[in-house]
């Protein structure tokens, strides 16, 4: 040590020693701070705190077309029949106070008197239910669920409380992905006219048990007790969603005492099912979500049905589930979950790789020494951890894949043909669809008129598209059942799908609420209560 | 001076517009439909076709740009064809909730950071120096998210001292301050030990200058040396880091946003890149472009007011 440092040391006024004793009674001070009382965030006014994955962006049902926006819009508004909570899929009535299936083309429904939309738009009527229906199919408005109603004539209305709905042709979808889905929601014919036609983020106004209270964008949405509510009394006075998107921030944010209901990932599933936060409960449901690997029937490799062939049986489902989804999904055997209509018991094509098989049926396709393939897919950690495993089992098999990884933006336009020429380049893909609780909805994008918009690999398959129409209008469940399990043994059978899994939705919960779910555990908030 | 300002002034305007050109061009070389991902599957390709006039993106690429910078400059950043809200709003409702965050956590990182620096070479070459160097050097290695993460457990969720997401309740300032802590944390704890060896480094340049030894000959106190003389000169290359730095934290508070899910501008524009969102992308990366050059240009001037020879040199 200098002369310099020791005199500026002694005479700057603050020496070593005063140092030391601040930094020793700031540390204490920080280790005192348990015995102060804490912050308390928990749910103390009657608040029950959720987290959905996104903020909405639209809450005009016409308009809006994101799950996280139906979570919403199913609180704010009524429909005629709303899905039932539990482990069965079902529905229940709630705007209607009758509604029966007159003949296959024909819905008849009486509204329950005394539903008052809020800000002195009245009762709701039949004109309503006419209104908020028929505007969907208005190309005016440019609905993206259009597609839900695309069998609606028009809705007659009897009187203030009566009306029958019909269709132009049978739709027996009707009944669980279109009337107690987003595009049942029921608006005021009144308010939104007022309003110009349509409206984005603020409501003219409500009718369901809560109405929205405040939107802090990307931050939370209240939805408070609405006083017009003449239905059961709503459990909770306010309802805080909170949209974030990582499923990790999410579970700690659970765990930090500032949510009641999260989804989770299924990375932690079983880690949080094992040792749970203190009073929480950890529950997996079956998703609806199905997941495969596709295969271009017109790109010149994979147009060849042998080398389509091999790559289904080189594929090793067990090993995809383990490792992509940490053993928490189960297998798929097509594009209809268990539970539903059409769901088939067994995949044509064994789970298990068989890589004799594919060597084998890979020299019949004239590469006895293997061939190189692409594999397009999305960044999503679960994707392209199930893309290595895959591309592990079929070089085993001779088969080399090169991953290309997508963000999503990229991804989703790879195989429309209105954005460019990449769906010629598509050979491998591993795709993932959401769906509804009825096989309609997942079966429609497979058909030859959704060739190059969302069917990728492809396939055109007369008898496929032949049973489609049939099962949407048919009305024996066994006769439907079997029309959908026989149009995925078609799609197996093409070579051009290997099915991966239905994926699954792990939630927590306090066990202080009574959480109202659907089958695949997604939540009707409008249901929730105390436990 | 006024003609320093006006040049940089200048400079600024071209640095955003050629940045913003720059990024227009990036995002439409990746590949996505914004109409595919708003609409989903469900669309029709006629309602995707009009979605996508009405976005402008049927318009030659040069056209699309000119027409956005010519409405920039008439005060129009456009309208979010998602919510059919102005551009405009959207980001000057996210501008504030990143502001906050990043001047919070350069203040509380200046507060630590000048200090521990000074005192660092005060004490050169002491064992309060060497703690202080490895205490800098630690928190620099330690990239933001792994504090955020580890700052989330430790304080949210096992001692439950403060929240874990969101940024408070509005109108409410403890709920707020208090949402702002870990974040702040997170995305200021680095610039600590950067400011820390920035400030030893430039104070040991300093002490050894002939004033300060003239001082001391005159018998000055110490303390007046230090604070008054020696400090005084030897912040000069902090509050450029500074400015520089209010930059990097834009980009650095988008971890933060995610990870507490907290409103902010870094967040929307990962979202809005995400489901291509051009407009929204652009409004957003014009304002926080211009911030990042307003307070480049805000930390030059400050230096140009504290030290005489910057300013004669102008």
């Amino acid at each position: 040590m200098t002369q310099r440092d020791c005199h500026s040391q002694q005479q700057s006024g603050i020496s070593r020693r005063h140092f030391i004793k601040g930094t020793g009674a700031s540390i204490a001070a920080l280790a005192a701070l348990p015995l102060l009382p804490r912050f308390s965030f928990s749910a103390e006014h009657n608040i029950l705190r959720v987290r959905d994955y996104g903020d909405f962006q639209s809450l005009d049902p016409g308009i809006a077309s994101n799950l996280y926006e139906e979570n919403i819009s199913a609180v704010i508004y009524n429909k005629l029949i709303q899905y039932q909570p539990g482990d069965e899929w079902g529905w229940q009535l709630d705007a209607a106070e009758e509604i029966e299936q007159v003949d296959p083309t024909h819905i008849r429904f009486k509204l329950r008197p005394g539903i008052m939309f809020t800000d002195g738009f009245g009762e709701m009527t039949a004109e309503d239910v006419k209104y908020s229906y028929e505007r969907i199919i208005d190309p005016e408005l440019e609905s993206p669920i259009k597609g839900d109603w695309a069998t609606l004539k028009e809705v007659r209305v009897k009187d203030k409380y009566n009306g029958v709905i019909v269709l132009k042709e049978p739709f027996q979808a009707l009944w669980m992905t279109t009337l107690p889905y987003m595009a049942g929601n029921i608006i005021s014919k009144k308010a939104t006219e007022a309003a110009g036609g349509k409206y984005s983020t603020a409501p003219p106004c409500f009718s369901g048990p809560y109405v929205l209270e405040s939107w802090s964008p990307k931050q939370r949405t209240v939805l408070a007790r609405n006083p017009e509510w003449k239905g059961p009394k709503p459990v909770f006075d306010e309802i805080h969603i909170f949209p974030i998107d990582d499923e990790k921030t999410a579970e700690i944010a659970f765990e930090a005492g500032d949510l009641d209901y999260t989804r989770i990932s299924l990375s932690s599933y079983e880690m949080m099912k094992a040792k749970p936060p203190e009073n929480s409960t950890v529950k997996n449901f079956p998703s609806l979500y199905y997941v495969w690997v596709g295969m271009n029937m017109e790109n010149p490799v994979t147009s060849n049905p042998k080398i389509r062939e091999a790559v289904q049986y080189a594929i090793d489902v067990p090993s995809i589930l383990q490792a992509g989804y940490f053993g928490v999904a189960e297998p798929a055997t097509g594009i209809v979950p268990p539970g539903l209509i059409g769901h088939r018991p067994k995949n044509i094509i064994p789970r298990e790789a068989r890589i004799d098989k594919a060597k084998a049926l890979l020299a019949e396709a004239g590469y006895p020494n293997g061939i190189a393939l692409t594999f397009d897919v999305r960044n999503k950690s679960s994707h392209i951890t199930a893309a290595q495993v895959i591309q592990a089992s079929l070089a085993a098999a001779g088969i080399e894949v090169q991953i290309n990884s997508h963000d999503s933006g990229s991804f989703w336009s790879l195989g429309d043909e209105s954005k460019g020429d990449r769906w010629k380049e598509i050979q491998m893909v591993l795709n993932r669809f959401s769906s509804a609780p009825d096989p309609y909805y997942a079966a429609q994008w497979f058909t030859k008129d959704q060739i190059g918009v969302w069917n990728w690999e492809r396939f055109a398959n007369e008898e496929y598209n032949d049973l489609h129409q049939k099962a949407a209008v048919e009305s024996d469940p066994k006769k439907r059942d079997e029309m959908y399990r026989r149009m995925q043994d078609l799609m197996e059978m093409s070579g051009a799908y290997h099915f991966i899994t239905h994926e699954a939705n792990p939630a927590i919960y306090r066990n202080s609420i009574a959480p109202a779910l659907r089958p695949d555990g997604l939540p009707l908030l409008r249901y929730f209560g105390k436990a | 001076m006024g003609l320093y300002f006006l040049k940089r002034l200048g400079l600024s305007v071209v640095i955003v517009v050629v940045a913003v050109t720059m990024l227009y061009g990036m995002i439409h070389l990746v590949p996505g439909d914004p109409a595919s991902i708003m609409l989903g599957p469900r669309a029709t390709p006629e309602m995707k076709e009009t979605l996508r006039v009405r976005m402008g993106l049927d318009r030659p690429f040069v056209i699309q740009v000119v027409s956005f910078l010519g409405n920039v400059a008439m005060g129009d950043l456009g309208t979010d064809v998602f919510s059919n809200r102005p551009v405009a709003r959207i980001v000057l409702e996210q501008v504030p909730h990143t502001l906050v965050l990043v001047l919070i956590s350069m203040g509380w990182a200046a507060m630590m950071g000048i200090p521990l620096g000074a005192f660092s070479a005060i004490f050169r070459n002491t064992i309060l120096d060497k703690i202080t160097g490895v205490f800098s050097i630690a928190v620099i290695a330690v990239p933001s998210f792994v504090v955020a993460l580890y700052s989330l457990l430790f304080f949210a969720v096992y001692l439950q001292w403060f929240p874990a997401i969101g940024a408070g309740e509005p109108g409410d300032l403890v709920s707020r301050l208090t949402h702002l802590v870990l974040p702040s944390l997170a995305v200021g704890l680095s610039w600590v030990g950067y400011i820390a060896r920035l400030v030893r480094a430039s104070m040991l340049e300093v002490m050894g200058e002939n004033h300060i030894r003239t001082a001391r000959a005159f018998g000055l106190p110490e303390s007046v040396i230090i604070y008054r003389y020696a400090l005084k000169l030897a912040i000069l290359p902090t509050i450029t880091l500074i400015g520089v730095s209010i930059g990097r934290m834009l980009s650095t508070a988008v971890f933060a946003e995610i990870v507490f899910a907290r409103p902010g501008i870094g967040k929307l524009i990962y979202d809005s890149v995400i489901t291509r969102n051009y407009n929204v992308v652009m409004g957003s990366v014009l304002v926080s472009t211009a911030l990042f050059v307003f307070s480049t240009m805000i930390s030059d001037w400050i230096t140009a007011l504290l030290d005489p020879r910057i300013r004669e040199n102008l």
